[in-house]
């Protein structure tokens, strides 16, 4: 009875309740700083007094919040080819071949997703100063690549994991060569699991902060580093702009899975 | 993966030793993880016992100062904090979820998604915001008569436990989710046939099948916010601090790489040990941490 929700009594009424104000309480963050970012008012006060497009204007105006949007894109959409492509080369010797020691490797290229980020970044911070990698564009893609990797990793491998080899021996026998079985007949089987690893390695490389903390220089600056450094300073509604940018873009990349996801199932 | 040919093997001889296959795939990524991910990370951890001079004396130094403890403290008691108001939340939520019927659930899920997946410094920002002193939730307790005073709730380790919590609670609800959906409705209706009423079938029954699934989400919790730097040291302030701001300091501002790989060793030991007994006890769950 405690697992059937009409039996639950007025239980039923507590649990709703909990379970309405848990969400209330995760959306309203994100309504809130949309709301303001519309707000007239420079203190933040919530009703906002007016509403305005000026802090959008300031966003747009300053050529370096521009500037850091454009570097983060950038580093995103490298990192992004990079972790797919590594990934998968990875996920078919993870998964279909046979070595000494596969699954404490696979559980190795996993380790970056539980080790705490800072110790990374420190980490990587002391190595790149002394290769001559620290603020520059690759210092950055190699960062955020171990970060994003193993999303991809793990995405494809599960996705071929669930794939029937038997298919791809099949086009084989039909004539195709090994490599074009997999390029025609397994690749867009397993899109999904590198539609996923797209995703996840982007959102991963694009919202990164703390390794970017460390890898940026005054000249070179992600959005969320540069968010960063803004909030340090004070709280403007600008940065309640480009967190709403932020959130936007969140948004439309969920609602892309969700209807990938839909036409894929089809 | 010149080896893979295995559609002629039906016919073909079977290999007498048995050949190592499909390494080639994943050298290029050992590679990657050896030269940018182990020798960075095992560098620090060496620089620690090397610097400034070889020897333990950086982890004396850690010891045996009662700022340092402090921090450690600190850290502690916000994750152990932060761990149980989750749990305490996202139980009853995660339970709601699993029983609840149609189109109010999906939504749910779209929110606790959108949370987790909308950016930590846009999410922290809101947070610096709302509990400013002049803030939302001030405002509000006041109209409420709740308080008369605006309370201090940030910079402060409130502030952090707030923003964190909030952060932690897709984490924990989700995994709850997943192990109270697989609970067999049979066992409490057995449990009722036999007369328990609807909170021993809570206490007896509910809560121990769930236990593993609150056991394993809560560890996950706990060693995510031991390593967490973000939402700290923004709600945090600087009286405040946690472990990985003050990594983060001895590198960035005190270039101390001795003090700066012992805070990091210790916080990583901390950390793959508690992930160790959550993989040893209750099998392997696993978003990372920021």
């Amino acid at each position: 009875m405690l697992l059937n929700f009409d039996r639950l009594g007025w239980w039923k009424y507590a649990l709703l309740g909990i379970t309405l104000l848990t969400a209330a309480f995760l959306l309203m963050p994100i309504v809130f700083i949309a709301a303001l970012s519309f707000g007239s008012s420079q203190w933040l006060i919530f009703p906002p007094p007016g509403w305005t497009l000026q802090w959008y204007g300031e966003l747009f105006a300053d050529p370096r919040w521009l500037e850091s949007a454009l570097t983060s894109l950038k580093i995103a959409v490298i990192v992004t080819v990079l972790s797919v492509l590594l990934g998968l080369v990875t996920s078919f010797g993870l998964v279909r071949g046979s070595f000494m020691f596969r699954d404490a490797l696979k559980a190795l290229f996993l380790t970056p997703m539980i080790l705490p980020v800072v110790v990374l970044a420190v980490a990587l911070y002391a190595f790149f100063l002394r290769i001559g990698l620290g603020g520059t564009l690759t210092g950055f893609v190699i960062s955020h690549l171990v970060l994003a990797l193993p999303f991809s990793i793990l995405s494809i491998s599960s996705a071929l994991e669930g794939f029937d080899k038997s298919i791809e021996d099949a086009a084989v026998l039909c004539g195709a060569s090994p490599l074009e079985a997999k390029i025609r007949v397994t690749l867009p089987a397993i899109s999904h699991g590198l539609f996923s690893a797209a995703v996840f390695s982007f959102l991963t490389s694009w919202d990164e902060v703390v390794v970017a903390i460390f890898m940026s220089s005054p000249t070179l600056q992600t959005l969320p580093v540069k968010v960063w450094a803004t909030l340090r300073q004070d709280l403007t509604p600008v940065v309640a702009a480009a967190s709403t940018l932020l959130i936007l873009l969140t948004i439309i990349l969920m609602a892309l899975v969700a209807v990938v996801r839909k036409v894929l199932k089809q | 993966m010149s080896t893979y040919s295995d559609a002629s093997g039906a016919i073909m001889p079977l290999p007498k030793a048995r050949r190592a296959t499909g390494f080639g795939g994943v050298v290029p990524a050992l590679a990657f993880v050896a030269i940018f991910f182990i020798a960075p990370v095992a560098v620090l951890l060496l620089r620690s016992v090397l610097e400034p001079v070889p020897g333990f004396g950086n982890y004396a130094q850690l010891i045996g100062s009662a700022t340092y403890l402090k921090i450690f403290a600190n850290t502690f008691i916000v994750s152990g904090l932060v761990t149980v108001i989750s749990l305490l939340i996202g139980f009853p939520v995660a339970w709601a979820l699993a029983i609840m019927p149609g189109r109010l659930t999906s939504v749910i899920f779209a929110i606790l998604l959108l949370s987790m997946w909308t950016n930590l410094l846009a999410r922290t920002y809101a947070w610096m915001v709302l509990l400013q002193r002049t803030g939302l939730i001030n405002k509000m307790l006041i109209g409420m008569g709740l308080i008369d005073k605006p309370l201090a709730l940030v910079n402060n380790l409130t502030g952090v436990t707030i923003g964190m919590t909030y952060i932690m609670l897709p984490f924990i609800i989700l995994p709850l989710y997943g192990v109270i959906k697989k609970i067999d409705p049979s066992t409490l209706q057995a449990a009722a046939l036999c007369g328990a009423n609807r909170w021993q079938c809570l206490t007896r029954v509910l809560l121990p099948l769930a236990m593993p699934g609150m056991a394993a989400g809560a560890l996950m919790v706990f060693v995510m916010s031991l390593g967490y730097f973000v939402t700290p040291s923004l709600l945090g302030g600087t009286a405040n601090m946690m472990l990985a701001e003050l990594i983060a300091q001895f590198v960035q501002s005190l270039v101390n790489w001795g003090m700066g790989g012992a805070a990091a060793l210790v916080l990583l030991v901390v950390t793959l040990s508690l992930y160790t007994v959550q993989l040893r006890f209750f099998g392997n769950q696993n978003p990372g941490g920021r």
